[in-house]
């Protein structure tokens, strides 16, 4: 019998998923996303469907995640967040959005934010998936975000984070510690 | 351009099996497992053409994960040819086209039931494990949902109870496989039903582990470079199993996994459990680093400590 057809939506679906797993699995190391479309459309399309929500400021990524099926939520109530930038704005409804339940900390959203990777401030991750520490540097994530992440996730609970610049991801679980590098 | 050309090709089935709908569900899943390492994070499980308890939850984890470049490994209590991991194998490859392999450190994904190799994984590598069941706390708790309050709650108290009358009664810890262990401090864990030998490779491994329970729908994760102890109490340190003395009769090496095979005589003889460790061994005579070196120490200098008798 012929092997099922592997189509190009299903590479895409499953390169994208790898480098979440890996950036998921390795924090603070860099993974790259497939090179077709907009990177955190990409990701939208990767794991959204009519079981899940999403949250987004952004009209385009907007359209694109419509078209998934999942159903458009506001802040507080959708599973996945897609910032292409975060902002004062954003941080508002970051404050409410969901860092799951003891009993279901499976529940928490998950946050995709757009920023510079390898430039920027510095920071040293702590935690599974690190030998020892692993330094990081991001440009265009407000000092503000730091502390409200510190501030409301409660490991087990938190926000499961992604940084996406262009094609290249790294991933924030909530079981991570992040400190700011002094230098 | 014709009709043909744009249509597309007949397909009997999805490729991976699973349809896209399907993986997508056990991807998100995963991505939460591994977020949360040791939760068990509840998943819907798939029919697939095996019935459940037979591999079904590994079986939908690597099917979500697999691609035409992948090398893919699937052992049976070590062996490569036993009759359920020769039918996963050919079950994957069938409907993926991946490669497959009896190397370990070929794989990028080892599907395995009840066993983690002898050689240590590396970084890139995923092991997933088939479980049986995934609950730690069944033997203290009937009722899944008072179970998992208890995981909420963090509330282990009973676990250690049982430790304990384990000590009171035997004066040592008498569970065998699928050694409770707790992972990165927070969650107990049911590492499946793999020896206690293979419980101290979780810790701060290589490799990502992924556990998935296809009856139970159920799956969780240990990721790389976390902590997984075994639960013992400071003075009664855990042990794995004494094969000290045990030589494999086709290698000739000691300090590793055996299986016994008793003898009509009464004695019994030892060969290697994981084959294809003990076929590269035939083979070239060398293998990459193992767990636990020909002196029986483990990678992990003072992870394992000396047995300790407790006094009546």
């Amino acid at each position: 019998m012929a092997v099922p057809a592997y189509t190009p939506s299903e590479a895409q679906a499953r390169d994208t998923f790898l480098a979440l797993m890996w950036a998921l699995s390795y924090p603070g190391r860099v993974y790259t996303l497939p090179a077709d479309g907009h990177a955190l459309s990409l990701i939208g399309v990767t794991l959204l469907d009519l079981e899940t929500s999403y949250f987004t400021p952004d009209a385009v990524i907007a359209e694109n995640l419509a078209q998934t099926g999942a159903r458009a939520q506001p802040a507080a109530k959708a599973a996945y967040h897609f910032y292409p930038v975060l902002d004062a704005a954003n941080l508002d409804g970051l404050h409410q959005c969901s860092t799951g339940t003891l009993l279901y900390p499976d529940a928490a959203s998950t946050l995709v934010i757009g920023c510079q990777i390898g430039i920027g401030a510095g920071y040293i991750l702590h935690g599974p998936g690190i030998l020892g520490q692993q330094t990081i540097q991001l440009d265009g994530i407000p000092a503000d975000f730091w502390l409200l992440r510190s501030a409301v996730c409660r490991y087990p609970l938190g926000w499961d984070v992604y940084f996406v610049d262009e094609q290249r991801i790294v991933g924030l679980p909530r079981s991570v510690q992040v400190e700011r590098s002094s230098t | 351009m014709k009709l043909a050309d744009l249509a597309q090709q007949r397909q009997d089935y999805s490729y991976a099996f699973l349809d896209a709908h399907a993986k997508r569900e056990l991807r998100r899943r995963i991505l939460k497992a591994i977020a949360i390492p040791g939760y068990q994070v509840p998943y819907a499980s798939r029919e697939l053409p095996i019935a459940r308890g037979w591999g079904t939850g590994g079986l939908q984890v690597t099917l979500s994960l697999v691609g035409p470049e992948s090398v893919v490994k699937v052992i049976d209590q070590g062996a490569d040819d036993s009759v359920n991991a020769a039918n996963l194998r050919r079950f994957i490859t069938t409907m993926s086209g991946a490669k497959t392999t009896i190397d370990t450190l070929q794989a990028t994904i080892l599907q395995s039931r009840h066993r983690i190799p002898e050689e240590i994984m590396l970084e890139g590598q995923t092991l997933v494990l088939q479980v049986p069941d995934p609950e730690p706390l069944r033997g203290v708790t009937a009722d899944m949902s008072k179970a998992h309050q208890l995981h909420a709650d963090a509330d282990y108290g009973q676990m250690w109870l049982l430790l304990y009358e384990q000590l009171v009664r035997y004066r040592q810890y008498i569970q065998g496989a699928s050694y409770p262990s707790l992972v990165n401090g927070r969650y107990i864990i049911s590492p499946s039903p793999i020896p206690r030998w293979d419980t101290p490779k979780l810790h701060q491994a290589a490799h990502l582990t992924l556990l998935s329970a296809g009856r139970e729908k159920r799956l969780y994760a240990v990721p790389p470079y976390t902590n997984v102890y075994p639960l013992e109490f400071n003075d009664v340190p855990f042990q794995v199993e004494d094969q000290k003395g045990w030589v494999c009769k086709t290698t000739g090496v000691q300090n590793k996994f055996m299986n016994e095979l008793p003898q009509e005589d009464g004695t019994s003889q030892y060969e290697l459990s994981d084959s294809g460790y003990a076929n590269k061994l035939a083979d070239t005579a060398q293998s990459g680093a193992t767990y636990y070196d020909d002196q029986g120490d483990f990678y992990h200098a003072g992870y394992l400590k000396p047995p300790v008798i407790p006094p009546i």
